[in-house]
């Protein structure tokens, strides 16, 4: 199992080099530049260049990414251009507040989604499953923007329960981890009835049923474990998805976050920010998966055995 | 006890409940949350001299020289008052006595001469490149020997990017001045600011000396004032109604029937300093032949835009300039208003015949172009409405909507572009030099105008002009000629508008200068 782990955290290595290749592309092949958000009217052509070089913009792209793969490989992100700063600072000021807002939304996805999804799988066909399935309908299709200000609407303006922005509170967080969740609740609701109607269907559960067994005992001690192998597949999927995944939530409730800060520098073109924000990113998508995978392990004793 | 000690104990008794009455009074410590006008939102930095995007706190912590009123004219704010010479190479400044900075260190002629030469070698330089020399005269009169007459000196020095900031705070903080801690001598002390969400402010008690554009001289009424960016309009509005927030710095026009629809909200409209125009590429075909940019101008029907799209608020534009500038009062017959028929008749003329589909071509190619926007609603329906207005006239506009970031970097390849929905927001002549000059084709010279008899009118309205009034009217002469080449359509002006709640706060009757900013605040109360 150890072996196994250091495997992953080696493979990580070529993963992350191939990501940062792409991330840098991606962003400086996209038409447009800092320098044009920094110019201000009346400034001459010369003083323009002479911006390009001072941010060494006007150097071949294979140079401009040697200095930032190096500087990366000393846990320097280099500095912002438009907002000046160091951009490991930037991050970890917006990280925090994501990590909140997207843990807490990933918690209540996962114990709702569960819980709701092992309700309906007991339940099938009965007016518990159907509301269930409801709302995985309506969790899957509304879009998230729609729903905040939905959110906003009923809870913080006609019964002014909650705030309708920002994070200097921590009921300010409600409503946000209440739009992301819903989505995720219905993610991980569905997965999980299917899952559990599926293993029912397996001979194993037959057995339990002939053994006398009640039918709630059985779907939940037993086939709501195995079930669950899915399930942590989908969440580690997920992981990623907390720290940058809730762009647009931040913009409706007007929240700090990765999400944010990854949108206002891309559209500033602020290279090293995104490129900075991207790898976190990505670096919380390869942790994510390799952390689904370790808890699999940990659950199924084949996936042990395997590894072995 | 006599009656003259009954008179004397009544008396001293009601000194007593005066005095009392005015020791519990209630304080003018009040707090206030305005949310920020979506253009100003993500400042990075509260630098005014290396910063390049600043919002409207900035002047809340520094003061400048000089502050601009609607009308164009300056009015003193550390100076008292000031004195160009005859020929324009010197400027003497009498500088306001008693100001001092949120650290304590006094504002002086020393001040200035440090302040002016930390320009160099940043992106606001140009803003004081004309001045060769500070002389301080004594402690409170300073003079600057300039490299040549620089009419536009007193505007640059009522700009934010002109806020002086104290020594003493500035060399010590070195970089992290303006990020960590901003110190001027302003009407409010900078708390503390996170980019992109909140900047806290605390009134500068000790600040006696704003304006003569402020009723009130000082200190400001609003005791703690957070600035909130709330980038969501439909957010903002609902923090509005709430009360969570006091004033919306910026409304969208979409949003005005909602607010006046509330009781408790009231929106205030101040003329716009923005203007919508069309670009055109004359360097391309059809474009670079003067007849058909004249018919395009015409074509565009500014009326028809502002009532359908903006609901008849805000203005038409007929030239380039906001209208409050002096050097947008130019010859009547130089602006560009909309005339279906001599429109046609000029595509008549250039030989664009109608076709059977009432369409236009010539030699068998239909007229066609491209009409580029950038995404956002009110470009995508001004665009779509000038796409039908342009039908109307037999030409067919192809639209392609451009991501903000990425539209100027398919300009600057010259070629692509034919006609374009662009704005600008800024109150100075010389923006006619930014997109117009031949020094900067592409971007943001989008039109490609490249014309020796523009640019000979812009070397004399830019470097040649000796006061301001010579400016103004080299700045016409420079206007009606770019006019009269029809590189442009103008389309629109909008008005600026503001909410605030009515049972939160108290605004004085005139808002003064050109958009909501420090004379105004000060005048704000909190009931």
């Amino acid at each position: 199992m150890l072996n196994y782990c250091l495997r992953r955290l080696l493979l990580l290595v070529p993963v992350f080099l191939a990501v940062s290749v792409v991330i840098f592309l991606i962003i400086h092949w996209v038409p447009g530049d800092p320098i044009d958000n920094m110019v201000q009217i009346g400034s001459s052509p010369e003083q323009k260049a002479a911006l390009v070089a001072r941010y060494g913009l006007d150097q071949p792209l294979l140079v401009q990414y040697g200095v930032w793969l190096r500087n990366l490989s000393t846990g320097d992100l280099g500095d912002a251009i438009i907002l000046r700063r160091p951009v490991l600072e930037l991050i970890a000021e917006n990280l925090p507040h994501s990590l909140r807002l997207g843990g807490l939304a990933f918690l209540f996805s996962t114990v709702v989604g569960i819980a709701t999804g092992a309700l309906a799988a007991v339940f099938k066909d009965s007016w518990i499953d159907r509301s269930v399935m409801a709302l995985i309908l309506l969790g899957s299709t509304l879009p998230s923007f729609w729903l905040g200000l939905l959110m906003i609407l009923l809870f913080a303006v006609q019964l002014e329960w909650f705030p309708v922005s920002g994070a200097r509170t921590w009921t300010a967080l409600v409503l946000p981890v209440l739009t992301i969740g819903l989505h995720g609740v219905a993610l991980v609701a569905r997965v999980t009835r299917a899952a559990m109607l599926d293993i029912s269907r397996r001979d194993f559960v037959l057995m339990l049923h002939a053994k006398g067994l009640s039918h709630q005992r059985i779907q939940l001690q037993h086939v709501l474990r195995h079930a669950m192998l899915p399930v942590v597949t989908i969440l580690s999927l997920r992981i990623g998805w907390i720290i940058g995944g809730a762009v647009t939530i931040e913009y409706v409730f007007a929240r700090p976050g990765l999400g944010s800060l990854l949108i206002t520098s891309l559209a500033q073109r602020d290279y090293p920010v995104v490129q900075g924000c991207l790898l976190m990113l990505a670096i919380a998508v390869m942790l994510g998966t390799l952390l689904g995978d370790l808890v699999q392990a940990g659950m199924d004793p084949r996936v042990r055995e395997h590894l072995r | 006890m006599t009656s003259f000690d009954s008179t004397l104990r009544h008396l001293a008794l009601a000194a007593a409940s005066a005095c009392s009455l005015t020791a519990f009074s209630p304080a003018l410590a009040q707090d206030a949350t305005f949310v920020l006008n979506s253009r100003e939102a993500g400042a990075p930095t509260y630098n005014p001299i290396k910063g390049t995007k600043l919002n409207i706190a900035n002047n809340l912590i520094f003061d400048r020289m000089v502050m601009q009123d609607a009308d164009q004219s300056f009015h003193g704010q550390l100076a008292e008052s000031w004195q160009a010479s005859p020929d324009g190479m010197s400027w003497t400044f009498k500088l306001r006595r008693g100001v001092k900075f949120h650290d304590g260190e006094p504002f002086n002629a020393k001040v200035i001469e440090w302040w002016i030469p930390k320009y160099k070698g940043t992106e606001n330089a140009f803003m004081v490149e004309e001045i060769d020399k500070v002389i301080v005269v004594d402690d409170y009169t300073v003079r600057f020997q300039m490299k040549s007459p620089d009419p536009s000196l007193l505007l640059n020095m009522a700009t934010s990017f002109m806020g002086i900031p104290s020594p003493k705070a500035y060399e010590a903080l070195g970089d992290m001045f303006g990020v960590t801690a901003a110190v001027g001598s302003g009407p409010f002390k900078l708390v503390s600011f996170t980019v992109g969400q909140q900047t806290k402010l605390v009134r500068n008690d000790d600040y006696r000396w704003a304006s003569d554009l402020s009723k009130n001289a000082g200190p400001a009424k609003i005791k703690n004032l957070t600035l909130r960016e709330i980038q969501e309009d439909a957010t903002a509005f609902l923090e509005l109604k709430t009360g969570g927030v006091d004033l919306l710095l910026g409304v969208p026009t979409d949003f005005l029937p909602r607010i006046n629809a509330e009781k408790a909200l009231k929106v205030v409209t101040m003329p716009g300093t923005e203007v919508f125009y069309m670009p055109m590429n004359t360097s391309v075909a059809p474009l670079n032949d003067i007849k058909v940019r004249e018919a395009l101008a015409l074509a565009v029907n500014q009326k028809e835009i502002l009532t359908s799209i903006f609901g008849g608020l805000g203005m038409v534009a007929n030239n380039f300039l906001v209208s409050a500038l002096q050097e947008a009062n130019i010859n009547p017959k130089f602006n560009i208003s909309y005339n279906a028929d001599r429109s046609k008749k000029l595509l008549d003329e250039a030989g664009w015949a109608v076709g059977a589909n009432g369409m236009r071509a010539k030699g068998g190619a239909p007229l066609t172009l491209k009409l580029w926007t950038q995404n956002g609603t009110q470009f995508k329906r001004v665009t779509e409405v000038i796409q039908a207005q342009l039908k109307a006239v037999g030409v067919n506009a192809e639209i392609t909507v451009h991501e903000p970031a990425s539209i100027n970097a398919q300009y600057r390849k010259k070629t692509d572009h034919q006609l374009a929905v662009r704005a600008y927001d800024y109150t100075n002549a010389d923006i006619i030099d930014w997109f117009f000059s031949a020094t900067r084709l592409g971007y943001p010279n989008v039109s490609m105008f490249n014309d020796p008899k523009a640019e000979e009118l812009n070397a004399k309205a830019m470097k040649q002009s000796r006061t301001w009034e010579e400016r103004v009217a080299n700045f016409k002469v420079y206007h009606e000629y770019v006019l009269s080449q029809f590189p442009l359509a103008p389309i629109y002006q909008p008005t600026q508008s503001f909410a605030y709640s009515q049972t939160r706060l108290k605004l004085p009757e005139t808002i003064r200068g050109m958009k909501m900013a420090t004379q105004s605040i000060m005048d704000i109360e909190v009931k």
